[in-house]
């Protein structure tokens, strides 16, 4: 194995490994909030959150890029203020793919949610209990099926996330260049043998993750057993 | 024992399936009663003891609990179920699915105290099952769980809303006594939703009858359900469990205090508007019924 | 469930037992009751009552003669005959309303119960309830 594909590969996984990370943080509260606000621009919040699985990533990719762009105000305020840029840079795909991958975080979660009884987030506050400790002690471990759906579905797009890393992150090798990417690039360079290599593994792992999220589901079902 | 007495005079409008209904209550509950809301599905009941709760919040009025507000719509008070110091018993039974008996126990005490919890479990026949996670008990065991955290929790009100709704009638008449037991563990109010009347009757100190968003009727359950404006000395009240139509009359079973069948015959002009389920009075005179005594 | 509206005349107590005696547009009913010396307030002199009996509780009689014991006695007309295979039932004007009967198939033969009829229909004392009519 060679540096370059060593090192395609480490950047691919952690790509991945701090998208979904990152996802969790964000993604608990905010399906959290989707799943039992009654704000009244709760399905505008809703439909952004979603719009990555209708838009083609070209349509979001570019409009993060011109945003990057240091002529931009967000762009112009994170070089002022952080000295950051985020266009072809690897925290540039990153956000990108934050926001790209939302929807396969949130989604699961927010149905989790949604498919608990009310009672018991009632019967946690009526014990006394604060919207906190019921979140952390009752909510998350009766939906930890819909969890593991959700890392596992982020964690498997995002690996084989490919238009909008190419859209943001340009083709950077030991920045931005990630596997989905690479295999392009070795097609193109008529190196099947070296595109083979990306796209076996590419392959197993999201087959691996998806068989672990089926079996889970088929595990888990605490409501029939109530 | 302290008085804390309840005082509860809320207006809210209902959404229910026959359309809106406005829910109107002006009462008062005394301290260390045990009071049943009576009436018809739709009638506001469950309503009434989730305003209790602090769960839902009433359009205006006052709800106190002794000297404490707990909603004064003039004042813009409403505290939350957490600080209300209740115990809500729901008819589903909520226990938490992730932890096992004694981990839901545990979770409803203030403060964690295993001699309290290992107590409670054995008052309630569960010492065997405390390891176990809700999803591998039977309706009675857990209806029992619930009413053991509804009490670890302390609370100076127990609201319980059909406790008993989901057992067959053999188990409840067994989980009857549980609840009375818990009643008289907790020292408190308690305050049950049920449309049983047996269970009424067996548990109840006090009954408010809700109608329609109203409360038409209070008192104890003599008092409610027997009728004093008939002179006739037999009375007993039970449920209509079948109509036959035989020859020119009607033959209507009645099935009172949850096992006694009565067969009453009954005329036309008896009949209307009595549908089977109805709670009916049965009423004769103290002349008429004969007595045998029976063997040991 | 036969209903009657009257007015209570005079009331006659023996330990438990209480007689009451109310009128019905002019004749007179007696019921037995077993009723505490603390009676309820509507059951009292002047008070309008319902007079309450089942109609298996009501004997019907033609051309009666002689003495009989039951206190209870209207005459009516019989309006409606409706013949069951054992038991039948006798519907019945008495001064503006109107009472049901129920009696045995055999009986109404026996009698020869038809409409128009002018029979007398009686019920004991000890079997009529008083209701507070509201």
């Amino acid at each position: 194995m060679d540096a370059i594909f060593a090192e395609t590969l480490w950047i691919t996984c952690k790509f991945a490994v701090f998208t979904t990370l990152i996802l969790i943080v964000v993604g608990l509260p905010l399906s959290y909030w989707l799943a039992y606000s009654k704000f009244r621009f709760k399905p505008l919040v809703e439909a952004l959150v979603s719009m990555p699985m209708v838009l083609p990533p070209s349509v979001i990719g570019y409009y993060m890029l011109v945003a990057y762009s240091p002529r931009h105000w967000f762009g112009g305020w994170l070089l002022d203020t952080f000295n950051v840029r985020l266009a072809f840079t690897f925290e540039g795909i990153l956000l990108a793919s934050v926001i790209f991958s939302m929807p396969f975080m949130v989604q699961p979660l927010q149905n989790g949610l949604r498919a608990l009884p009310d009672s018991l987030r009632e019967a946690s506050y009526t014990l006394g209990k604060s919207k906190m400790v019921t979140f952390l002690r009752v909510l998350v471990p009766n939906i930890k099926p819909s969890i593991i759906t959700a890392i596992a579905l982020t964690f498997a797009h995002s690996i084989g996330e490919f238009g909008i890393v190419l859209m943001v992150g340009g083709n950077m090798p030991g920045e931005t260049k990630v596997a989905s990417i690479a295999i392009y690039d070795e097609v193109q360079a008529l190196n099947f043998a070296k595109a083979n290599q990306y796209a076996l593994i590419l392959f197993s792992i999201s087959l691996l993750l998806l068989t672990i999220i089926y079996s889970v589901n088929k595990k888990h079902d605490p409501w029939k057993a109530m | 024992m302290e008085s804390n007495v309840i005082t509860l005079e809320v207006e809210k409008m209902m959404l229910t399936a026959n359309g809106k209904l406005n829910l109107s209550v002006d009462t008062r509950i005394q301290t260390g009663e045990f009071v049943a809301l009576f009436g018809l599905s739709g009638a506001g009941k469950t309503t009434l003891l989730r305003i209790l709760s602090g769960l839902m919040k009433p359009d205006k009025g006052l709800v106190k609990f002794g000297d404490t507000v707990w909603f004064d719509s003039s004042r813009g008070i409403n505290i939350p179920p957490q600080e209300r110091n209740i115990s809500f018993m729901f008819q589903d039974y909520a226990l938490f699915p992730n932890m096992t008996v004694e981990e839901n126990i545990h979770f409803a005490q203030p403060m964690k105290d295993n001699a309290t919890a290992l107590e409670l479990l054995s008052i309630f026949g569960l010492s065997e099952f405390r390891k176990r996670k809700p999803g591998g008990l039977s309706g009675g065991q857990k209806q029992r769980v619930a009413l053991a955290r509804a009490l670890a929790r302390k609370p100076q009100l127990l609201l319980l809303d059909e406790p008993l709704s989901a057992l067959d009638s053999g188990m409840r008449l067994t989980l009857q006594n549980e609840i009375y037991k818990a009643h008289q563990l907790l020292g408190a109010t308690t305050i049950m939703v049920s449309h049983d009347l047996g269970e009424v009757f067996r548990l109840a100190s006090h009954v408010l009858c809700i109608k329609k968003g109203q409360i038409s009727k209070e008192g104890t359950p003599d008092e409610v359900f027997s009728d004093s404006s008939i002179s006739g000395k037999v009375q007993i009240t039970g449920q209509v469990a079948r109509i036959a139509k035989q020859d020119t009359v009607n033959i209507v079973t009645v099935i009172a205090g949850g096992s006694q069948i009565i067969k009453v015959i009954a005329f036309d002009s008896d009949m209307e508007a009595l549908n089977i389920g109805d709670n009916v009075l049965v009423f004769t005179k103290a002349f008429n019924p004969m007595l045998v005594k029976l063997m040991a | 469930m036969n209903k009657l509206p009257g007015k209570i005349t005079q009331m006659q107590q023996s330990g438990a037992v209480l007689l009451v005696d109310v009128d019905v547009d002019g004749q007179g009913f007696s019921a037995l009751l077993i009723e505490p010396a603390a009676r309820p307030e509507w059951l009292q002199a002047g008070h309008t009552v319902h007079l309450v009996f089942k109609e298996t509780e009501v004997s019907l009689a033609k051309n009666l003669s002689g003495l009989i014991s039951m206190r209870n006695r209207m005459m009516c007309n019989v309006s409606k005959v409706e013949r069951g295979e054992l038991l039948s039932k006798i519907t019945l004007h008495f001064r503006g309303h109107s009472i049901t009967s129920a009696i045995t198939t055999r009986a109404v033969d026996s009698l020869q119960i038809a409409i128009g009829d002018e029979v007398e229909a009686m019920v004991k004392a000890n079997e009529i309830s008083l209701m507070n009519s509201i």
